[in-house]
This record gives structure tokens, sequence and C-alpha cells, in this order.
């Protein structure tokens, strides 16, 4: 049923801009101590990747699948946009460019066997991410039990299908979709659901997203890209509390995910992305500014993990860029070039990334 | 019972207050305001494409309820228009009469504290919902709504769960159809938006503290300039530190909430904005300076315009008619009123009929207009909403929710649920009397060109005929998700 030789790409947004500079500490780098007087956090509380990089302890959760070398983390990555506008930043990592639709709704529209079934781009929550913009097909799904039409629910669908049958555009194709899922949600939300391998996903609702995206790998309904969203990076204000959260559910949750996908994981790619690191230099509120350079991660679908993938800069200030912010060694682009050519058999990516030629990270080995 | 009740229930007002909440345990409340019952037979235009009455009571409001022909007979399409320019002088007592029983939204800004966590947003969207589909200043609550979006605020960040009420009021509602200069100020010093956006913390005491951008940022990328708009990352410096020291206070009974200017922690030095230089020493006059450089800029009016011409007329209009409304916005000093008048004069306006796809939040206002329905706003079209994705004051990011087709597309489920239910009266809250409604009509043709705006065609009636649900249908149907 699925196109992309199999594969799921889940993609997870970190909206706001997460502090990479946080999240995968330069424990190594004395500069980092310098310039982050009240909120570097110190060696002795991460957990460490190599020589250099050490994994915050509220990402604990993630140091299993990182062992197990089916994590890599990208650092100093980004993309060229310096506005350090959240819109403008997320907008063009989204769109990949300046080309109509997002990078992975050209993705699955461009990619060599572009067939698409009903239920192969997914976005889990209430509105569809800007990335996923010119897709073939979008649905958007927040859970399986809600959608219950009451009685007669066949014919009404029936009557849907014959006045948006000859509907042009993007409300027919909206209908179509619609329809089509119906079908396939009403026979999946018959069912129970448990996680295997003892995974223990949170209670909140990124655990409770990344447990609906295993249902559907599972349930092989070929769904080929998936987008998850976590929202609240923007840490202008009392970082530490505000990212301390929200790093233990997203190490809870994609933990979890890996746990109970289990060697389905080899079919199932977990990106994690933001549209910028922050800047190096604490601000006075305890927080930090919109930067350039961030982290990203790569989880699953074969990817040759246990290290941390980054042409590190260092942090003086000769090197930072702007106004004090860590610069963008690596294109997130390269780095996604690389999941697409695994995924999809996508050699070149130019109509994905119509504006840049991207050299694909050495990502697989 | 929270203590601004108690306080309350001491004051001069408590008796009419007492008169009010007796009404609060009265299950047939809203019955005391209840529409008046239809006059028919309702004459609706029958045309091929969507008539100019349904066209104006669409776009400049949340669509045509049964009443409004007999109403726009009586003052003709441009008539209609006229009077909707001046909100103030249309009588909305019965829409104010169901609104005033959600007394929080009247609460001073010192007392919004003392309610509880949560209670405050769903008061505000009650009132939202109620206003957008009883009152009769339609062009009024569009432009709330516009503004809401513009100047987004997320009321779940921080204080903004109490403070966002006190915004709505006194500087969306207050300004809503007046100055833009104005507005724009009241937003600057709104507590809410000084939460929502970080301003309270943008300070500079000390030599190293550097100030907190997230506003200076918003201000000119969202709320003036636009991200095209020809500032640099200097001048949002330059503007955060114009900026520093204007703040909130965090305590204090009745003062909770204020905002202050804190000169030790104001950045005194010279500025440089937009090429205007600022002397040293401009205190809290900065803030003044800074908002005189923007709210009227040439990229400001442009980026108003076009944001109008795309709620107003198509999601891509064209540049003649942006710069004309642009024009009436410089010409006007951003006097609302008039630009409006200026957009809603254009030959584009009028072109551009059914080219819109509705929101979801107006999709079910529309719906409810429609239908006549009688409703106090209950928690199962609050629910509604935040499945469609479209619940008011719930925009996690400062661009607001977004226009255009593509971000709604996914809701489309949600609509046809929500068609059945209100077909079926099974939002518990809300109830239409389907019957009263077919018969104010003089046939059922006229009920769908009243629901559509423009005639059924072969195709639609045949389904709608043999259909067993065909309200359902009717309110489901590609024809009512545009307008």
């Amino acid at each position: 049923m699925a196109n992309d030789n199999g594969h799921t790409l889940v993609v997870v947004y970190l909206r706001g801009g997460a502090d990479g500079l946080s999240m995968v500490v330069p424990f190594e780098d004395d500069r980092y101590y310098a310039v982050r007087p009240t909120l570097a956090v110190s060696k002795s509380d991460t957990l460490a990747l190599d020589t250099m990089f050490g994994l915050h302890q509220h990402l604990a959760p993630l140091e299993a699948s990182y062992k197990e070398g089916a994590l890599a983390i990208i650092h100093g990555v980004g993309s060229e946009d310096d506005t350090r506008s959240h819109f403008e930043a997320q907008d063009l990592m989204e769109h990949a460019g300046y080309g109509g639709g997002g990078w992975l709704g050209r993705y699955l529209r461009y990619r060599p066997s572009p067939a698409i079934g009903p239920l192969a781009t997914v976005a889990i929550g209430k509105a569809t991410p800007e990335s996923l913009r010119g897709a073939p097909s979008t649905v958007t799904l927040e859970n399986f039990d809600t959608f219950d039409f009451g009685e007669d629910s066949r014919r009404y669908l029936e009557d849907m299908g014959a006045l948006y049958g000859d509907v042009d555009g993007y409300l027919g194709n909206a209908a179509q979709d619609t329809l089509s899922a119906m079908d396939t949600i009403m026979t999946l939300k018959d069912q129970d659901y448990s996680a295997a391998h003892g995974a223990l996903y949170g209670g909140d609702a990124f655990s409770r997203k990344l447990r609906q995206v295993a249902q559907l790998v599972k349930a092989d309904v070929g769904m080929e890209a998936v987008t998850v969203d976590l929202d609240g990076w923007d840490s202008h204000f009392t970082q530490a509390v505000l990212m301390g959260s929200l790093m233990r559910q997203l190490s809870q949750g994609l933990a979890a995910f890996y746990q109970d996908l289990g060697d389905k994981m080899e079919k199932v790619t977990v990106v994690v992305m933001t549209e910028f690191g922050r800047r190096v230099y604490e601000n006075a509120s305890l927080g930090t500014d919109h930067g350039r350079g961030g982290v990203m991660f790569v989880m699953g679908g074969g990817v040759q993990g246990g290290r941390v993938v980054t042409e590190w800069p260092g942090l003086d200030d000769a090197v930072l860029e702007g106004p004090g912010d860590l610069p963008v060694t690596l294109n997130y682009r390269d780095v996604l070039a690389a999941i697409m050519k695994r995924h999809g058999s996508m050699e070149d990516t130019y109509r994905v990334f119509p504006d840049y030629t991207a050299e694909a990270v050495d990502l697989y080995g | 019972m929270n203590l601004s009740r108690r306080q309350f229930l001491g004051s001069a007002t408590a008796l009419a207050y007492l008169q009010l909440s007796g009404c609060d345990t009265n299950p047939t409340w809203f019955g005391q305001f209840k529409q008046a019952a239809l006059e028919g037979p309702i004459q609706v235009p029958l045309t091929g494409v969507q008539s100019p009455e349904f066209h104006v009571l669409s776009r400049l409001g949340y669509g045509p309820r049964p009443q409004d022909y007999k109403r726009i007979a009586h003052l003709g399409v441009a008539g209609y228009v006229a009077e909707q320019l001046k909100p103030e002088q249309i009588d909305d007592g019965e829409c104010e009469r169901r609104v005033r029983r959600l007394e929080a939204l009247a609460a001073p800004l010192g007392e919004l504290y003392e309610y509880k966590e949560g209670y405050l947003l769903k008061e505000l969207t009650r009132g939202a919902v109620l206003r957008a589909t009883y009152s009769e200043r339609q062009l009024y609550e569009q432009m709330v709504g516009f503004w809401s979006d513009h100047f987004n605020i997320d009321s779940s960040k921080g204080d903004c769960r109490w403070l966002k009420v006190a915004d709505d009021r006194e500087v969306i509602r207050k300004h809503a159809m007046g100055s833009f200069p104005a507005l724009l100020r009241a937003s600057a010093l709104s507590p809410a938006m000084l939460w929502y956006l970080d301003g309270r913390a943008n300070r500079k005491a000390t030599e190293e503290e550097r100030p907190n951008e997230n506003y200076a940022r918003e201000l000119l990328e969202l709320h003036t300039l636009g991200v095209e708009g020809g500032y640099s990352q200097q001048d949002v410096g330059e503007v955060a530190r114009c900026l520093t020291g204007w703040t909130t206070l965090n305590k204090g009974i009745g003062k909770h909430g204020k905002v202050v200017f804190r000169k030790g922690q104001h950045d005194d030095g010279e500025k440089l904005v937009l090429g205007h230089r600022i002397s040293a020493g401009g205190g809290e006059k900065d803030l003044e300076q800074v908002l005189d450089i923007v709210a009227l800029h040439p990229s400001t009016a442009q980026f108003i315009a076009r944001k109008l011409c795309v709620r107003f007329i198509e999601d891509d209009p064209s540049q003649t008619v942006v710069d004309a409304v642009a024009k009436t916005f410089t010409d006007s000093k951003g006097d609302i009123a008039s630009v409006l008048d200026t957009l809603f004069q254009r030959e584009e306006f009028w072109a551009a009929r059914g080219e819109k796809f509705k929101r979801p939040f107006r999709y079910m206002v529309s719906a409810l207009r429609a239908t006549h329905s009688e409703t106090d706003a209950p928690d199962a079209l609050l629910d509604y909403l935040m499945r469609m994705g479209h619940a008011p004051f719930q925009y996690p990011t400062p661009d607001g929710y977004g226009e255009g087709e593509a971000a709604w597309s996914g809701t489309l489920l949600w609509r046809w649920h929500l068609a059945r239910a209100l077909a079926e009266n099974r939002v518990g809250g809300v109830t239409v009397d389907w019957n009263g409604l077919k018969s104010a009509f003089e046939e059922e043709q006229q009920v769908l060109a009243h629901f559509w705006g423009r005639e059924a065609v072969a195709k639609e009636v045949r389904i709608l005929k043999s259909s067993p649900m065909k309200a359902a249908v009717a309110l489901a149907a590609p024809a009512f998700q545009v307008y």
C-alpha cells in the first residue's frame, strides 16, 4: 500500500526556537560557561555523548536509542534565514525556499512514485503545518474516537460524496481526502491499542500524539509522512523552567515511540527540528533571544547514530554571528536530503529545495 | 465563589447584580432575550452567483439571518454599508443584554486576577460567539475579529489568562473602528501584550543587560511595517531599547497588572530607529516617538491595507486595490472606518462574490445566524471551535489565525459533523426551530438561496430532494463553505 518503500517519515517540529545549547551541552567549552553565567548546564547535569557534548539530564530517556546507534544528533544546524523571526524562519524552513508549497508537500509530490493513499500524509493535531502545503493530500487528525456522525453515517457521507464530487480545487480535494480518511478511521477506531515492549508513553499531548502515530504505523495504512508539533520553546523568559518540562515531554514521547515500534523503527525515521537555536548570550530575564544554529535529532530508519554530527566552530566572540549567535555550520536541508534519498529513492532534490543544491549529510554510513 | 463577587455583593450595584444572577439558575434563561419570531414571507434574491445582499451581509458581517433581507430591502445595499460604517449609531441593546450576563468581561483590570483560571477564557469566547451571532454591528464585530488576529494574544501565556479580558475590551473593542495609531498605542501599553511578548521583561538597568527584543520585533514585523517593510535587525534592537522600562505591576489590590514606566530600567541613551534619531534622555517619551515613526509609515499603510483586502476581498488581492486602500490609510491618518469605506467602494470588492472560504469560526457563526438559532454559546460550540483549530484567543504565536483555504481544509470533517448536530438539534444549548424557519420562506428553494447566497443548481436540488437529512446536507454542502 505504501509507496515510499514502506517507510514512514515522522517530522517533529519544536516551535518557538529550541535552545540547542541547553539540550546538547558543549561541556568542554569554557566559553559556554562564561557567556551563560546563570543558564549554562553543568557537566554533571548531563549524560556524556562523546568527549565534547552531553545530553541534558531531562533528555535522559533518549540515551538508550543513542547508545544503540539508532539516534543521531546534529548540532549547529539551521537555515540561512537570519531574520531571527519565528515566522520568517519557520516559514523559510518549512517552505524550504521561496517556491510554492512546503518541503514535505513538494517531496511527496515530486518523489519518483508519487501515487498517494488516503492516509499517506497525516498532520497530528488541529492544523496542517506549512511544510505539508502543496502535498497531494493531507488528513488533519486529532484522535480516532471523535468522528462519529450519528445514525446513517454512510448515507450522509454518500450525499457529501455526491455534492463535493465535481467540486474542483482545494475544496474538492479536501472533501475526497475527508471521505477516504473516514473509511480507514471507522475501521481503526474500533480497535483497542496498547503499546508494545513495555513502552511507557507520558500523559501529555505530545506522547498521546506519538502513540497515535505508532498506531497508524502498525495499522499499515500507508502513512508516508506525518507531522507532530511540540510548541512553546520560545524561551525569552525563565528558560530553565520552561525548557525542563518540554525536554521531558519530548524525550519521554520519543523514547516510548522507539520502544513501542521495536523492529518497525527500521522503516520509520523520526526527524526533530526547530526554526533556530537561541542566542549564545543569555538575556536579563533569565532567558535567551532568537539565535541561529540549533540542533536536530534523527532517530530510526537505519540511521547510523550514536554520534553528534557537527562542524563545531566554538563559541568565541570572533566566530559568533550577528548579535552573538552560534553560526549555522550545517544546513538543515542537507539532513533532510539524506532522509529523502533513503525513504523515497530521491537522488536529486532540486524540486524540493528549488534554490539550494543539497549535499546530503552522511547519516547512513 | 471568588473575592470579587463578595466585594461586588457589598457594592452599590449589588441589587442589579442579584437580579441578573437570579437568571443564572433559570434553565430558560435565554428565553427572555429570545429573538422575535420570524415573520414571513421572507423574500430572498434568487441569483446565479451570490447576490449583492448576501455579499454585504457575509463580507461586512457573519452572514445573513432570515430577517436581514427586509432590513436590506429597506436600506438598500449601499445604505446598509453606510450604516455599518457608523456602528456607534446602531442600537445593539438586545445583543448587549445577552452579553451582559458574562459579568467578568466588565470587571476592572485589578479585579481580573480574582477569577479562577480558565473562567475568563470561557467568558471571552462565549462573548465573542454571542456578539458575532447577535450583534447588529456586524462590521464592527468583523473588525474586532480582524484586530484580535492582527494583535494576537494567546490567553494561555502567563498572566494573559487574566489580562486578555482588559485587552479585548480596552484595546481591540475600544478602537476596532477608530484610529489605527490610537489602537496601536493602546496595544503597546496593554498589560496583556506586555506579558504576551515579554515587553514587561525588557529592561536595561545595568550596562550588561540586553533588551528583550520580542515585542520590538513583532511590533515591526506583525503589527506595523511587515517583514518586508524595510527595517533591519539594528532597528529591532533600537526599538527594543526605546521600550525598555515599561512593565506591569505584579501585585497590589486593584493595581495588579497595571502598566508602569520604570525610569531606572530604561535605556536612556540615544537611539536610531528607521533613520530617525531619538535623542538621549527621552525616557517614557521614547515610546511615543517610536509609535509615531511606525504607525503611519508607508510600509504600515501597505501592510494593513493588504491584510484588509485579503480579509474582505480575496486571498490574493491586486496591488491596485491595495494601493487605493493604503492611500486612504495614509490620507486619513489611519482612520479605520474611512479605510473600510474606500475598500467597500472598490469594484474588486463587488467582483469577489463567493471567492472566500469560510474559516471555522465564520462557518459556525454563519450557520447559527442562517438558522435563526437561539443559543447562549455553550461549551458544545466551543468544543467545535477547538476541534476545528479556531478557538478565539488561543492561537499560540503572535501572527494570529491565518487566512486562506489551505490552512483550513482539514476542518471539513468537523463542519459536516456540526451540520448534522445542528440539523438534529443535538448541540446542547443551541436550539433551531426548523419548522418555523422553513415556514417563514415561501418555498424550500428560498431557504437554500438564503443559506448559500444563490439559487441551488439542478444537481444540488436533486441530491437534497432525495436525502433523508436535508438540513444537515444543506449546511455541510460546498456552497455553505464559501462566501
